[in-house]
């Protein structure tokens, strides 16, 4: 009878806890090497040539992804957004002012960092993930080297300094490709398209938070998933797909928050 | 050139697919273990990103509703996003990372501990056990999850503007009725099978092109979830200038 009840307790609560564990546990590892990366950026050996590998593969390396994926982006915001306003209003002065901000708010910082998290995510992973299984990770811990330090804060740096560039980037070829879709498509000069007046310091101040944030997150992320490899190639392909996820959820998440944080403080102003 | 060999070989598997269609054979328990490893293993990270989506877009067509004052817009805001484009773009690139990561990572293993050659040494085709049922399961697990997710999206949207707006959830769920047609919504599910399918070929592609070891397996799954992203925006494109 006893252990009638605690299979049935098991059968009900089991599948709840083990999720939750897991997180908890994501979570703290995460936590473990944000802190750890922080410490070892104020108390650390400042290594420039790493930091500018880094910055190197960021940045210039994902130009052209970036560049290619917000232009469509662009082109497919202005498509909708012309048609929704040739039927409502009729109306495409302000379709180049709103397209800005709403580029500047939500879509410039969250899909640029989505394909951040694609892109530099899943390589990190898969480079640290190799790094681990073929014991070059270990290799450094006997040479008295932190991975940590030596691993995470250059691409700490490289990542959170790139992310803001690229999005910049980003919003200026969304902008672009979205104009020359307006002269083609809707025939709004670039004149008109090119508008400025609803871009207050709060777009450009929540875009840069964005950015900020999720290219802090995406490195810490992403190497953790790597540190923790276990088992061979089996282990790296896992190890890449949980990065990819984990930052991709946790760009979601951060941009919720801080869509709400805005939202509530734009409220007051 | 590198690209160019990618792009060809894509192209090549899609010949291969559309040759093995006719007549379509699936391999049966294959097929079932993809099906509910790719649909219900994704379904919680599907669902939380699509309450997440809801509740970002909401307050985003907020900030202009209440300039207005205009509330009861606000579905019609968040809901035409939400199906026509930001939905299956979103849900796209998590089922890119989870399920099309996931699968080149399966395939590439197997290419690196030779199980693709041993299959071939059984004369068993790969295409036939090992694509067609991936490629079946996701244009329709794809097709699924957008489903789910674009009515999970608005759940959030509606939680979202009832206690961040203070607008009604009946409302919001009147205006979505109201100002949303079909056609929004099947707009979508066009855009998911395309997705579902582009994913899975790109995912199939990379995988059984992966060589040399542990290292090959990370760099064909970073590979192949770059070409996803970069499928998804692009066909995205075409779909919206055809279909609206």
């Amino acid at each position: 009878m006893a252990s009638q009840t605690t299979d049935w307790r098991e059968a009900i609560f089991a599948p709840i806890g083990e999720p939750v564990l897991e997180i908890f546990h994501i979570v703290r590892g995460i936590g473990a090497t944000f802190a750890l990366t922080l410490y070892y950026i104020l108390n650390g050996k400042k290594r420039r040539a790493a930091i500018f590998e880094q910055l190197y593969d960021i940045g210039n390396n994902s130009v052209v992804f970036i560049g290619v994926t917000l232009g469509f982006l662009g082109m497919i915001l202005i498509y909708l957004a012309g048609y929704q306003a040739m039927r409502i209003t009729g109306d495409l002065q302000l379709l180049g002012a709103l397209f800005l901000q709403l580029l500047l708010r939500i879509f410039g910082p969250t899909i640029t960092a989505m394909m951040l998290a694609t892109r530099v995510g899943s390589g990190m992973a898969a480079q640290i993930g190799s790094m681990v299984v073929t014991e070059q990770v270990d290799a450094l811990k006997m040479c008295a080297a932190q991975p940590i330090e030596y691993l995470v804060v250059p691409r700490f740096l490289a990542s959170t300094l790139m992310s803001v560039v690229l999005t910049i980037f980003a919003i200026l070829v969304a902008f672009l490709a979205g104009a020359a879709v307006a002269n083609t498509a809707f025939n709004v000069n670039f004149n008109t398209f090119w508008n400025l007046s609803f871009i207050g310091w709060f777009d450009v101040i929540i875009c840069l938070v964005k950015a900020l944030a999720f290219g802090m997150a995406i490195p810490i992320i992403a190497c953790q998933a790597g540190l923790v490899v276990t088992g061979g190639s089996e282990g790296v392909g896992r190890a890449t797909t949980s990065a990819v996820v984990h930052c991709s959820l946790a760009v979601v998440i951060l941009d919720f928050i801080i869509s709400g944080v805005g939202f509530v403080v734009l409220g007051f102003i | 050139m590198a690209n160019a060999e990618q792009i060809g070989g894509g192209a090549l598997l899609v010949w291969e697919i559309i040759a093995h269609s006719f007549p379509p054979r699936l391999d049966g328990p294959e097929t079932w273990r993809n099906l509910y490893r790719v649909g219900v293993k994704s379904f919680p990270i599907v669902a939380v990103t699509a309450i997440l989506v809801g509740g970002i877009m909401v307050i985003q067509s907020g900030t202009y509703i209440e300039q207005y004052g205009a509330y009861g817009l606000l579905g019609w805001g968040a809901g035409y996003s939400i199906f026509r484009e930001v939905g299956p773009i979103m849900i796209g690139l998590m089922f890119s990372g989870r399920v099309g990561a996931n699968n080149t990572a399966e395939l590439g293993t197997m290419k690196v501990t030779d199980q693709i050659d041993a299959l071939r040494a059984l004369a068993i085709d790969p295409i036939g056990y090992l694509v067609m049922p991936r490629v079946f399961t996701m244009i329709v697990m794809m097709f699924v999850l957008v489903v789910v997710g674009d009515f999970v999206a608005l759940l959030g949207g509606a939680i979202t503007s009832r206690y961040l707006l203070g607008v009604d959830m009946e409302l919001f769920a009147w205006s979505v009725i109201t100002y949303i047609g079909l056609h929004d919504f099947l707009h979508g599910l066009y855009k998911a099978v395309a997705f579902g399918f582009a994913i899975a070929v790109i995912s199939c592609h990379f995988g059984l092109g992966t060589k040399g070891g542990a290292v090959g397996v990370g760099k064909a799954v970073n590979s192949s979830v770059v070409g996803s992203a970069i499928a998804i925006f692009v066909i995205d494109y075409f779909i919206t200038y055809i279909d609206s």
